[in-house]
């Protein structure tokens, strides 16, 4: 095989890249660096901290205020209903799968994380339509967001109690919801109006439940694993 | 009591005795040592091998679309997770990035349906210029942005130059994807003033092979990892790596200025005049 011929060091060095000017620093614009960081403005360990709750802290990272009382109340109860998320969920299952297979804690909360915000892009995608509702503020809840059955209604029914101390007044709720849509309905009305915002409000609510259960599985406990659930019918092309 | 199974079809695999099966294969007997890593991909993204010519030329685009600087964007993004010292985390982070990015190995999937949009209107005519500069206008009246065109920092993708003689050596520039790529570069050129990149290139090439956007998107995916892994090991693998905290003085703030909370002003308001009702004050401020 020929050799190819020595680069010539300074047209080596030379690209694209070299042509053009780009900034020196990096841009904050939420937090600020160094040893006493500030959020949106505010002395998280001075002021922050002495009066404020993660909720808050959660609502002021994602929309750049603090929340009402009414609102943070209100965004305690909602994501407080998101919590929980059983092992039954691809999320969840996944996060334990890991675990299983013995994997380093720091990737079991990545594919914790990963999972959740996968379900909460899933869970945004089939409520576009509400979101749009949501923002139009008014007329009918559209038919497929309305509750499905006892279930639901037993969740709004507890919701509305949970909400009512808040005093903050979510109209959806008045419109025989489903859960989700419910849910998802009280969040805005704390706020979080943006797709992103409610993704990572959601993925932030559940996942210390995803992680606490994934850390019960036994590493290796392979043999006492589900293997086939799903049973996986192997099929080859005639 | 026994659940009923929750029954799942796959082609993928199974696990034998003494042979495995893999997409329809015997792994030891057909595959092992007689299927290259591109040729497996290949089989893993479409279910079935390519012909032995076109997975070379899958070799030949993964040379080629080798773009490794690490100051590029997601190879960037990796060092930047690998600096704290995992590399499989980072590589994870690497790959996670690609999902529907603007640049990157999933660009293909948008550039092919571009090119499929285009090919069915232009219905064979490549080489009828009105009719071409009709289809060509009529897309980029509806599109502001044409996936696959676009060479940022440069004015040629020096991919593609590299990659092109490949291309015409295995004789795969006469298909009719390629030509209606070939036919709508100059439109797109004179009317944006911007250069086709490798990613519609590979697109062409990897519907003229009967891959569907999504199957050219995964395998774009694959074609690219080798540059992922060696950032993710050799950012992993720097002592005291530098991207693991900036130092402060290349950060520069541009957010809200410093401001006390409600709640602060009421602490403060009430430290002054002790008989305020602080907490009526919180609520009405806060």
């Amino acid at each position: 095989m020929t050799q190819p011929a020595p680069l010539d060091p300074q047209f080596a060095l030379e690209g694209p890249l070299e042509k053009h000017s780009f900034p020196e620093t990096l841009t904050a614009r939420v937090v600020t660096p160094g040893a006493h960081p500030r959020l949106h403005g505010y002395d998280v360990e001075a002021d922050l901290a002495c009066h404020y709750d993660p909720t808050d802290i959660l609502s002021l990272a994602l929309t750049g205020e603090l929340p009402s009382v009414n609102a943070a109340a209100a965004l305690r109860v909602a994501l407080t209903f998101l919590a929980p998320v059983s092992i039954a969920h691809a999320s969840v299952h996944a996060a334990s799968l890991a675990r299983l297979c013995g994997t380093a804690s720091g990737s079991v909360i990545g594919v914790a994380a990963i999972g959740l915000a996968e379900q909460a892009r899933v869970l945004l995608d089939e409520h576009t339509e509400l979101i749009l509702w949501l923002k139009a503020a008014g007329g009918e809840l559209p038919a497929r967001y309305r509750a499905r059955g006892e279930a639901d209604r037993e969740t709004c029914r507890r919701l509305r109690a949970a909400l009512e101390p808040t005093g903050l007044e979510v109209p959806a709720l008045t419109q025989d919801p489903a859960r989700e849509a419910a849910l998802l309905s009280v969040l805005f009305t704390c706020g979080l109006v943006r797709r992103e915002q409610l993704e990572a409000a959601i993925v932030t609510a559940r996942l210390p439940s995803a992680v606490a259960e994934a850390l019960t599985e036994k590493i290796t406990n392979f043999g006492r694993y589900p293997i086939n659930l799903p049973r996986y019918r192997y099929e080859e092309l005639p | 009591m026994r659940l009923p199974p929750l029954d799942e079809p796959t082609r993928s695999a199974h696990w034998g005795w003494d042979e495995h099966r893999y997409f329809g294969h015997r792994v030891f007997e057909e595959l092992a040592g007689r299927e290259s890593v591109a040729g497996l991909l290949a089989l893993s993204v479409l279910g079935r091998r390519l012909p032995p010519d076109c997975a070379a030329l899958l070799d030949d685009a993964a040379g080629a679309l080798t773009l490794a600087d690490p100051r590029i964007w997601p190879l960037k993004l990796t060092r930047t997770v690998a600096a704290y010292g995992h590399m499989v985390p980072a590589l994870a982070a690497g790959i996670l990035m690609q999902d529907e990015a603007r640049i990157g190995p999933w660009a293909g999937l948008e550039a092919a349906k571009v090119l499929l949009v285009i090919h069915e209107a232009l219905a064979g005519a490549y080489e009828d210029t009105e009719r071409v500069h009709e289809v060509v206008d009529a897309y980029l009246r509806e599109h502001r942005f044409v996936w696959g065109f676009g060479t940022p920092f440069r004015e040629r993708d020096e991919r593609l130059v590299a990659f092109l003689p490949c291309v015409e050596r295995r004789g795969r520039n006469q298909l009719p994807y390629w030509k209606t790529m070939e036919a709508i570069t100059e439109p797109i050129r004179a009317a944006r003033k911007s250069e086709r990149n490798i990613g519609i290139v590979m697109a062409a090439l990897m519907l003229d092979m009967g891959l569907s956007p999504t199957q050219i998107g995964a395998l774009n995916v694959g074609l690219m990892q080798h540059m992922f892994f060696a950032h993710a090991l050799e950012s992993a693998a720097v002592e005291g790596n530098v991207l693991r905290e900036i130092p402060e003085a290349y950060v520069a703030y541009r957010g809200r200025r410093p401001r006390l909370s409600p709640r602060a002003q009421a602490a403060e308001i009430a430290t002054l005049v002790p008989t305020l009702d602080v907490e009526s004050s919180t609520r009405r401020v806060g």
